[in-house]
């Protein structure tokens, strides 16, 4: 018996050791069982698919192979005192992790993590299973489809540091069983007032499903330029690009939804109408109001204004033609036409407008009704759930397809009368998750720089959101998701990475894991994915000295300050 | 008289806006509007006994002018600036002269003289007809500074190099002899790429010091050969350390491109650190709760009344200035807590063996620690309390920092203190991204909010200042403090805002917001260019027509 109890002194320490820190997952499984010991993975790890498996999809097998990379390649030391020099005692007596077993459920049915990704936002599966035992064992992972077991292997790997060569995990066993909160977990890239290479969007994919994000949200479009090539609206990138070089080609676009899709992401683009869309004009002068009218200010939220005549049956029919064209590149269930900011002195002022409601006897919402069902239509006729920004719920009087999404965005507080009028809701607040906000307003001259949205929103700020909050049960069953957002009108390549991450994370947990988590606990693995994420070549930044990163805890303000 | 008008009127509206983008603008500036073309076989000509970093310089200015394939800012990139250039004439030689007289000095020796002796001054003159160009000045250094100028000329489209506003005349030298960018890389480390990238950076907009705010209580990258404990304790690891090689290195790219090092060893508070190797010398090391000991975690200072510490603390400051060449050195100064002295009962029993309060003991501190310095002919640089809050002995030639906020600069002036503007109201770029100090939601970063470049060009350097006190004013800096910063985030916080204070302080101030903004669009794309990563600032729609995105368009 007195060999069995621990010394006082030896369980106060195992608890101590336990409280600071026990894993540094993001987003936070939702069932986390965890142990004390240690495990080394061994050189000769391999990942084994078991079962009646006879055909494992090409992405899949592709993902299994970018996990052994990663949990190989990482050497992420650990982020303590010491970067896990203190492990190593742990580590002489440690068993060697040789395989994970990669096994699916009974009913599930095999195809590719892209065609999983792609389902309709409600039936995407994304459970699994992860058990670590610490003897040495092989590890399991069982899921019900391609997508939850890449979920799992996207933990798996968040498991492993680096000391002096030798790959572990610490407080094993871990058991998991783990599943989204919220089924729609997005990232929002303004490609138009900056244009973002490929490669920056691949590299944004890739650190977004790290996070389990699943909803690449595209804003590819807008007043300041059309980087996407169209086919049969070839002129629009022609004439509307930046430049010849800052273009999406088709084969560009296809790569982009494909690289997502192998990770687990769905790719929802957004072609913003009626408004926003001044840089049409260049290549179809006739389909646009007011463009590029001065004072912008009287005409358009921000330079260039523009919109689209809506009023007129030509330009209905060609944004109905140049929504479907561009719904038919992507593969999603889901496709977004827009319908923010729209400005009407654009078209009090626009005599073309103005004669055709008077021709037709239609006021300018009315006209807008028309405009918004015949351009829906087209997407709805693709299959294809519209989803819109909330001024096309809240503030104008269309008539909506009731499977229609509302982005809310101009404030969290829109939220409620979103859902009072029974449409599905994706948070995508200002307030909250606007990650461009705080950096000085870009109209010049403004000598006191405030931004339109400042302050800065922090991730303590998004991540302490509630996106149930003033919703009836019943109506907190329209909430999907939500997204962080980064608008470009400062931000281009040179900034991309340092201004998401780690933000972008911050919605990630909340919406995966499930609001309510605390601050202090996420900081200290927030610190541990902002370093792993810098070791995948991503460059997110740090939110405190290397000193505080190292002490759980040390840099939070004390009690007594805030007494 | 009509056609006459509206040829007038096209005219006025063609030379605006310019065509050139020089920054920091010169101070004198005549601008023509003819196109020059560079020839392929340009070469730049000195004649005289030439330092080998001039020819280096002269060598990277060849390899910018070629390289750096920056597209006009103006809607079509250039393309059309073509059909003028066909006619244009084509430039093969700029010609360097040093004045008579002047002596050829390396322009490292130039750029580490004493601050006010440094000469800056250059003359540069481009005619439109091909004839060779020329820069005179009465030094190096006015040399390099007349070549950076230059570099800003050219633009390219479809592989012709070309400079857009020609004949360009300027007489030119800065309006203030101090005009600086201050790096903390204790807080994170930074490697030296990333040191000699911002140097390169600072170059390009004829920023003249880098101040390296090098150790701090977090971390102590820097080796100290005769203190080498002190970093192999301190730093954050093995490979997060500067070391004499690293500050040679360092040091010598710095100065061959005009920047002199002012390094900073923050005494006697900000040193918590240095109790990992030296515990005898620190007063509350990482004490808690460290908001009563610090204004930062973690708490720890050096024990300024102990005589074995203040001998320490002199002996270190004098190794680390003999690694530098500057005529100038950062003893710090700021933010000391009394409380930590309060508590340490080897401070009290000191403090009570001599008879002295703590203001005395800090007294003879300074003395010491600021005469190890002195002895070896170096000027100390201070944050201002230790001019505002602290009752001490300075040299009369000390330098203050004024930091906690710009209006504080009267208060050192009225003390007769030279000062250098670093106001944390004005000029430090890391506020307004939230707090860093634990995660509770929401709490505001102290000195919220973000400080954008309108806000810092803006700024008035002699502001409430009597003529006398103006002449006190040696210039200014942005600063970077990184407790939310790191290589990964260093460009993008740093570029283009900090070259908002590089021409406040080069060209004076008054300068006007709009135009700025249209050359800092054309710096910031140069930058990117030459592999900074600067942002944007606006989208590039309103980059390509200037005026167009302001809030009351000036062009309509």
């Amino acid at each position: 018996m007195t060999q069995t109890s621990f010394p006082a002194f030896l369980l106060l320490f195992i608890l101590l050791s336990t409280l600071t820190r026990v894993h540094a997952l993001w987003p936070q499984p939702r069932s986390l069982q965890t142990g004390s010991e240690a495990l080394k993975l061994s050189p000769t790890f391999d990942i084994i698919v078991s079962g009646n498996i006879h055909f494992l999809p090409l992405d899949l097998r592709e993902a299994i192979s970018r996990t052994k990379e990663q949990v190989k390649n990482d050497r992420l030391g650990r982020v303590v005192v010491g970067r896990g020099s203190s492990d190593q005692p742990l580590l002489f007596q440690a068993k060697q992790l040789d395989a994970l077993y990669l096994s699916f459920g009974e009913h599930a049915t095999m195809s590719s993590i892209a065609d999983e990704a792609r389902k309709p936002l409600e039936s995407r599966d994304e459970a699994y299973l992860l058990s670590v035992p610490c003897d040495g064992s092989p590890a399991t992972l069982v899921a019900n489809s391609s997508l939850g077991a890449f979920r799992g292997l996207a933990t798996f790997t968040q498991l492993w540091y680096n000391f002096n060569g030798t790959t572990y995990a610490l407080h094993l066993p871990v058991d998991i069983v783990d599943s989204p909160s919220y089924p729609y977990r997005g990232f929002m890239l303004d490609t138009a007032r900056h244009y973002f290479p490929v490669i920056d969007i691949k590299r944004m994919l890739d650190a977004m499903s790290w996070v389990k994000l699943n909803q690449l949200h595209w804003h590819a479009v807008d007043s300041q330029s059309f980087p996407l090539q169209v086919p049969r609206f070839m002129d629009l990138a022609h004439k509307g690009a930046y430049s010849p070089d800052e273009v999406y080609t088709p084969d560009d676009i296809a790569d982009i939804v494909s690289y997502a899709g192998a990770r687990g992401i769905d790719v929802l683009i957004e072609i913003d109408t009626p408004g926003h869309t001044s840089v049409i004009s260049k290549a179809r002068a006739e389909h646009i109001a007011c463009p590029e009218f001065m004072p912008w200010r009287t005409f358009a939220n921000e330079p260039p204004a523009g919109q689209l005549r809506f009023a007129s049956p030509a330009t209905t029919n060609f944004t109905a033609s140049l929504l479907e064209a561009v719904a038919t590149m992507f593969p999603s269930t889901l496709f977004s036409p827009g319908g923010d900011e729209l400005n009407t002195n654009c078209y009090d002022q626009d005599k073309e407008t103005q004669s055709i409601l008077s021709s037709t006897g239609q006021n300018l919402e009315q006209a807008l009704d028309r405009f918004v069902r015949t351009t829906h239509q087209a997407v709805i006729d693709l299959g294809k759930t519209p989803v819109v920004w909330e001024e096309m719920v809240l503030v104008h009087n269309v008539t909506l397809h009731p499977e229609t999404i509302a982005l809310t965005w101009i404030s969290s507080d829109s939220v409620k009368a979103v859902a009072q009028k029974g449409h599905r809701i994706i948070h995508a607040a200002a307030d909250f998750f606007y990650l461009d906000c705080g950096g000085g307003g870009w109209i010049a001259p403004d000598l006191a720089g405030n931004g339109y949205c400042d302050p800065f929103k922090t991730w303590q700020h998004a991540y302490s959101f509630d996106p149930l909050a003033n919703l009836t049960t019943e109506e907190a069953t329209l909430v999907l998701g939500g997204e962080h957002l980064l608008w470009t009108e400062q931000s281009s390549s040179a900034n991309l990475d340092p201004i998401v991450w780690p933000r972008a994370a911050a919605s990630a947990e909340l919406y995966w894991t499930g609001p309510g988590g605390n601050t202090s606990d996420a900081l200290s693995r927030l610190h541990d994915l902002s370093f792993r994420l810098q070791k995948r070549g991503v460059n997110a930044i740090p939110i405190q000295p290397l000193w505080c990163a190292l002490r759980p805890g040390a840099c939070d303000l004390p009690t007594t300050s805030s007494t | 008289m009509r056609t006459f008008s509206s040829l007038l009127l096209a005219v006025v509206l063609a030379t605006l806006p310019p065509a050139h983008a020089l920054w920091p603008q010169p101070r004198n500036l005549r601008t023509g509007s003819d196109k020059l073309k560079l020839s392929d076989d340009f070469k730049i000509h000195l004649e005289a006994h030439v330092p080998q970093d001039m020819l280096d310089a002269i060598s990277r200015t060849e390899d910018f002018l070629k390289k750096d394939h920056l597209q006009r800012l103006i809607v079509g990139r250039g393309s059309s600036d073509t059909n003028a250039l066909t006619n244009a004439k084509s430039l093969s030689e700029l010609d360097l002269y040093l004045e008579s007289g002047a002596d050829a000095n390396s322009i490292t020796t130039e750029a580490q003289k004493p601050i006010e002796s440094r000469d800056e001054a250059y003359t540069l003159n481009v005619p439109n007809d091909g004839s060779p160009a020329n820069i005179t000045a009465s030094s190096t250094l006015g040399l390099l500074r007349g070549l950076t100028t230059f570099t800003q000329l050219w633009y390219e489209v479809d592989g012709t190099i070309y400079a857009a506003d020609v004949p360009i005349y300027t007489h030119d030298s800065p309006a203030y002899p101090y005009r600086g960018f201050m790096l903390d890389t204790a807080r994170n480390f930074f490697p030296v790429s990333d040191i000699k990238r911002t140097l390169d950076a600072m170059s390009l907009v004829k920023m003249n010091q880098f101040h390296w705010h090098v150790v701090d209580s977090q971390s102590f990258p820097l080796q100290i050969p005769e203190f080498m404990d002190l970093s192999i304790k301190g730093a954050y690891s093995s490979s997060s350390v500067y070391t004499p090689d690293d500050v040679k290195d360092i040091v010598a790219y710095a100065g061959a491109r005009g920047i002199d090092v002012l390094v900073e060893i923050d005494t006697p508070g900000h040193t918590s650190v240095i109790s990992k190797a030296y515990p005898g010398h620190i007063a509350c090391p990482e004490a808690t709760p460290w908001d009563i000991f610090a204004n930062e975690p973690p708490a720890g200072q050096l024990r300024l009344a102990s005589n074995e510490t203040t001998n320490f603390a002199a002996n270190l400051l004098a190794a680390v200035a003999r690694m530098f060449p500057s005529t100038i050195f950062s003893t710090g100064g700021d933010e000391l807590n009394a409380n930590c002295y309060d508590q340490d009962p080897d401070t009290q029993k000191s403090l009570n063996e001599t008879g002295r309060t703590l203001e005395q003991a800090l007294d003879v501190f300074i003395k010491t620690t600021h005469k190890a310095i002195e002895d070896l002919g170096k000027t100390p640089v201070v944050w201002e309390e230790m001019v505002l809050k602290h009752n001490v002995t300075l040299n009369p030639n000390t330098t203050v920092l004024v930091w906690e906020k710009s209006e504080n600069a009267k208060t050192v002036a009225q003390k007769g203190y030279k000062l250098i503007h670093a106001a944390s109201d004005f000029f430090y770029l890391d506020c307004g991204a939230g707090s860093w100090l634990g995660a509770s939601p929401d709490s505001p970063n102290w000195c919220d909010p973000f400080k954008t470049w309108q806000h810092s060009y803006t700024f008035n350097p002699t502001a409430n200042l009597t003529d006398d006190e103006a002449k006190l004013v040696l210039g200014g800096q942005h600063l970077l403090w990184t407790e939310q910063s790191g290589p990964s985030n260093l460009d993008s916080i740093v570029w283009p805002r900090a070259a908002s204070s590089a021409e406040l302080f080069w060209s004076g101030p008054g300068g006007n917001v709009s135009h700025a903004l249209e050359r800092l669009h054309d710096l910031s794309f140069r930058l990117q260019q030459r592999g900074v990563k600067s942002i944007p600032l606006q989208p590039l729609w309103c980059a390509l027509r200037p005026g167009v995105c302001d809030a009351v368009p000036h062009t309509s």
